[in-house]
C-alpha cells in the first residue's frame, strides 16, 4: 500500500486520451484515481503532494525490445544491472527477448525468469517466449506453455524463419493463443557474411555489404502470411524504406500488423560505419540515408508503431575486433527516453507521439497494463525535466554494457522522477 | 627526369601509419612515388648510394602476417634489410594467434617489444587501422581484406612511371574482380588521383555496390572496356575471397573475360599489361601474353614492389622517431 500521492503543476501527457495540458494527477494504492488540468482544488488535496515544478508527467516507458544478459552472459548484463538501467531511462517495463543461454523456450524458463526479476522490484520484467525450441530454425516451441506461463509474445531474436512453411505454422498457432509474433525478417542468403548495409561506404571499406531487400524480401513475405494465418504480425527493428512501404500498404489493407524501430535507424545512416566503427556494427545493419529518412517519415505517419531500445549487451572485448569479426549490437536502454526528446525537440514528433510510440502503443500490441495515465490504469509514472542538456557517456550508463553509437553525443531531457505502481523508485 | 630522381629525398608523410592511399594528400603520393623511383635506381645500378644500408639502421621491422603470402612477405623483408634494418617475420600458425589470443593481445604483447615498424596483412578490412590505435609503431598496410594494399598501388604506378615517363592522362583500365580486390581500390586512390584516366571491367556481379559513385567509368565487356588501353592491369579472380557463385565458372569467365592476344588488339598498339600477381593462367590471363616480354611489366612489377615498399618504410620511420627504449 502506498496510500495517497497527489501529483501537481505537471505537463500531463497520455496519448491514449489525447491529453496534453498542465494539471494534476492523483494516485492511490498504485492506481490512478483521478486527473485534471488546471491546478488542484483542495478535494483533491490529500496524502502525500508531489509538486512537478512543470515537467512533463506521462506513463512509464515501456520498452518492448531488450535482451538480456542474464542467463549466460551475466558478465554482460544482469537482471540487476538491467532493471537499474531501465529504471534510469524512464522505463517502468519491458520485455526481454529469447535469446538467452539457454534459451526462454519453455514455461519453467519464464516462471524462473520472471520469479527472480520480482525479487527485485523497479521496472516490471516480461518475457517472450522463443518462436522455435532452442531458436533452431524450425522446431516450433512450446508456445501454449509459454503463453500460460505469461509469454507477451513469440519473438526470435536475431534469428529470422527462413522456411516459409515453419512461419506459417507459428503465426497460425500464435494467432490461436491470441499472442503476437515479433519477428527480425532477414533473408539469410541476402546476408551471408555481410558486415554492414551494401552501397558507397562498404565497397569504400571493402567490407561485404548486404542490400536492404534482405529485410523487405522476409516482411514481404511474412505480411502475405499474415493475410493467410490472420496472426498478428510485428515486424521488429525495421532498418529499409522498402519494409516500411511494405508495412504501410499492409495497415491500408487492414492486416493485424505493427512494427517498431530503434533510435540508430532513425539518427544514424551506414556513413556512420566510415573508420570500422563497431560500436555502430548492429543487426539489421545502420541502413543508407534514404532508408533512415523512411524511417523517420513511418514514424511521424504511423507506419512504425513503437520506437524500442533494442539493447543488446556487449562489452569491449566483443567490439575491439576487425570488423568483420566484431559482435553486433549496442547498448540502449538508458537512451530511448532522451532520443525520443531528441525527435520532439527536432519538431519531428510531438511529446503525445514521443509517449505513444514509447510507451501507449507497446502497452496496447502486448496487451499490457500501463501505457495511459486514465483512471483505474497502474500508476507508472515518468516525470521529465524536457530542457534539461547533458552529453552521452556510456561510462556513466547503469548497463555493464556501455558501448553505444551515440557516445558523445549531446542530449535533451533526463527522467526526475519514476514511480511503480505508486512507488518513487530510487528510493528506500 | 633522371636528375629529380637522382635527388628525391625522402618521402614525408602527415600521419604515423601507412593504411591505406585514401586519406594520403597528391604531394605524399607524389613523395612516396619519387623516393621509390630513387631507390629503383639504386637497386638497378642507375644510381649510386653506399648509404643505404644506413637508413634504417638500429631499426626494426616486424611482419606480421595472418594471411598468406610469399611476394609481399619477401618484398618487405628485402627492403627493410636493403635499408639496414632488423627485419623479424611472424606468421600466425608459429604463433600465440593459434593459440586463442586475440589480435589486440598479439599487437599490444609485440608493441611490447617496441617494435619501430609492424608491416600488418590480415584477411579482415580495418585490422591495420584498429592495431594503429593500439600500438606505438608505425603501421605499414600490406593488404587488408577488399580494403587496400597501397604498397601494391604504389609499386605499380612506380613501374607505369619507369616504362611511361608519366600517368597523368593514360588511359589504365584496371579489369576483372574489382568487388573482392584491395589492389583495385588502393590503385583507383593513386592512380585517380596522379591523373590517369581510369576504366573498371568486370563482370556485372563482380561489381562492388556503388561503383558508379567513384567517378570512373564501368564496362561489362572487356573489349569495349579495353578500347584504346594504354594499360591493361587485370586483376586475380580471388576464388578465396569469393562467396561461391558470383560467375558461373572459370572457362566461362576466361572465354568472357580473359585477357588474351586476340582481344589485346583493341588496346593502344603500345599497350601494356600489368597483374598484381599471383596469376590465374587460362583464368583472367592467357599464359602467352603473360609471359611476352614485350608487353608484360608483370615481372617489373614485383622487382618494383622493393623500391616502393623500400620508400614507405623509410618514411614512417621518419614519421616515428625513436620511440622510448626507457
Amino acid at each position: 500500500m502506498t496510500g495517497t500521492v497527489l501529483f501537481t503543476n505537471a505537463r500531463l501527457v497520455c496519448p491514449e486520451q489525447g491529453l496534453d495540458a498542465t494539471g494534476w494527477l492523483s494516485c492511490t494504492d498504485g492506481i490512478i484515481t483521478e486527473t485534471g488540468t488546471g491546478s488542484a482544488g483542495k478535494s483533491v488535496h490529500k496524502g502525500k503532494v508531489i509538486d512537478c515544478k512543470g515537467d512533463i508527467l506521462a506513463p512509464g516507458l515501456i520498452d518492448m525490445r531488450v535482451q538480456s544478459g542474464d542467463p549466460g552472459a551475466e558478465h554482460l548484463e544482469t537482471l540487476t544491472s538491467l532493471k537499474e538501467a531501465a529504471a534510469a531511462g524512464g522505463i517502468t517495463a519491458f520485455a526481454v527477448l529469447p535469446s538467452t543461454m539457454p534459451v526462454i523456450d519453455t514455461a519453467a524458463m519464464i516462471d524462473s525468469l520472471q520469479l527472480r526479476a520480482s525479487r527485485e522490484g523497479g521496472p516490471a520484467l516480461y518475457c517472450y517466449g522463443a518462436v522455435t525450441k532452442d531458436l533452431t530454425p524450425d522446431q516450433m516451441a512450446e508456445l501454449g506453455m509459454m503463453a500460460g506461463a505469461g509469454a507477451v509474445g513469440f519473438a526470435s531474436g536475431t534469428l529470422s524463419i527462413q522456411d516459409s512453411q515453419t512461419m506459417r505454422r507459428i503465426m497460425t498457432y500464435a494467432a490461436m493463443l491470441n499472442r503476437p509474433v515479433i519477428h527480425h525478417c532477414e533473408d539469410i542468403s541476402l546476408t551471408y557474411e555481410a558486415d554492414m548495409n551494401e552501397g558507397e561506404t562498404s565497397t569504400r571499406l571493402g567490407l561485404i555489404g548486404q542490400p536492404a531487400e534482405a529485410e523487405t524480401i522476409i516482411a514481404q513475405r511474412d505480411i502475405a502470411l499474415c493475410r493467410l494465418t490472420g496472426a498478428h504480425l510485428h515486424i521488429a527493428h525495421v532498418s529499409a524504406a522498402g519494409t516500411v512501404a511494405a508495412i504501410k500498404q499492409a495497415k491500408k489493407e487492414g492486416l493485424r500488423i505493427s512494427a517498431d524501430t530503434a533510435p540508430p535507424y532513425v539518427f544514424l545512416n551506414d556513413i556512420s560505419v566510415s573508420g570500422y566503427q563497431s560500436s555502430c556494427k548492429l543487426n539489421p545493419p545502420l541502413r543508407s540515408e534514404e532508408d533512415r529518412q523512411a524511417i523517420v517519415t513511418g514514424l511521424t505517419d504511423g507506419t512504425i508503431d513503437v520506437l524500442a531500445s533494442d539493447h543488446i549487451p556487449v562489452n569491449p572485448d566483443m567490439k575491439a575486433q576487425p570488423f568483420s569479426l566484431a559482435s553486433t549490437g549496442a547498448s540502449g536502454i538508458e537512451l530511448l527516453l532522451p532520443l525520443a526528446v531528441k525527435l520532439v525537440k527536432s519538431e519531428i514528433i510531438s511529446w503525445l507521439e514521443a509517449i505513444a510510440l514509447t510507451s501507449t502503443n507497446p502497452a496496447r500490441i502486448l496487451q499490457l497494463p500501463g501505457g495511459s495515465l486514465r483512471p483505474g490504469t497502474p500508476a507508472d509514472l515518468v516525470q521529465i525535466n524536457p530542457d534539461r542538456s547533458w552529453r552521452i557517456d556510456g561510462r556513466q550508463f547503469k548497463s555493464l554494457s556501455r558501448i553505444t553509437p551515440f557516445e558523445g553525443q549531446p542530449a535533451e531531457g533526463c527522467v526526475t522522477g519514476l514511480w511503480i505502481a505508486g512507488r518513487k523508485q530510487g528510493e528506500g | 627526369m633522371k636528375d629529380k630522381i637522382s635527388q628525391a629525398p625522402a618521402a614525408t608523410l602527415t600521419g604515423r601509419h601507412l593504411l591505406g592511399i585514401e586519406g594520403l594528400s597528391v604531394p605524399e603520393m607524389q613523395g612516396l612515388l619519387d623516393r621509390s623511383a630513387y631507390f629503383a635506381g639504386v637497386i638497378t645500378g642507375q644510381i649510386e648510394d653506399s648509404a643505404l644500408s644506413h637508413i634504417l639502421s638500429g631499426k626494426s621491422v616486424v611482419n606480421l602476417f595472418f594471411e598468406n603470402s610469399t611476394r609481399t612477405r619477401v618484398s618487405f623483408e628485402v627492403a627493410a634489410k636493403k635499408l639496414g634494418a632488423s627485419v623479424y617475420n611472424l606468421s600466425v600458425s608459429g604463433s600465440s594467434v593459434k593459440k586463442g589470443e586475440t589480435l589486440i593481445d598479439t599487437a599490444v604483447t609485440l608493441n611490447a617489444m617496441h617494435p619501430d615498424i609492424l608491416v600488418i596483412r590480415h584477411q579482415n578490412a580495418g585490422t591495420p587501422a584498429l592495431l594503429s590505435q593500439r600500438v606505438d609503431a608505425g603501421i605499414v598496410n600490406a593488404g587488408d581484406g577488399r580494403h587496400e594494399h597501397p604498397t601494391q598501388a604504389l609499386l605499380d604506378a612506380l613501374t607505369i612511371m619507369r616504362r611511361c615517363g608519366r600517368i597523368a592522362g593514360l588511359k589504365i583500365a584496371i579489369c576483372g574482380d574489382i568487388a573482392n580486390s584491395r589492389v583495385a581500390r588502393s590503385n583507383l586512390y593513386l592512380l585517380g588521383a596522379l591523373g590517369a584516366e581510369l576504366r573498371f571491367v568486370s563482370p556485372a556481379t563482380l561489381l562492388p555496390a556503388g561503383i558508379e559513385n567513384f567517378g570512373v567509368p564501368v564496362f561489362t565487356d572487356l573489349e569495349a572496356g579495353i578500347d584504346g588501353a594504354d594499360i591493361v592491369m587485370m586483376l586475380r579472380l580471388q576464388t578465396e575471397r569469393m562467396q561461391g557463385r558470383e560467375i558461373p565458372s572459370q572457362h566461362e569467365y576466361f572465354n568472357l573475360f580473359g585477357l588474351n592476344a586476340e582481344r589485346l588488339m583493341r588496346a593502344a598498339p603500345q599497350a601494356l599489361i600489368m597483374h598484381p600477381g599471383p596469376m590465374n593462367r587460362g583464368v583472367e590471363i592467357d599464359s602467352a601474353i603473360a609471359d611476352d616480354n614485350e608487353k608484360s611489366l608483370i615481372s617489373t612489377q614485383v622487382e618494383m614492389g622493393v623500391a616502393a615498399r623500400m620508400a614507405c618504410l623509410e618514411a614512417l620511420a621518419l614519421a616515428t622517431p625513436d620511440r622510448g627504449r626507457t
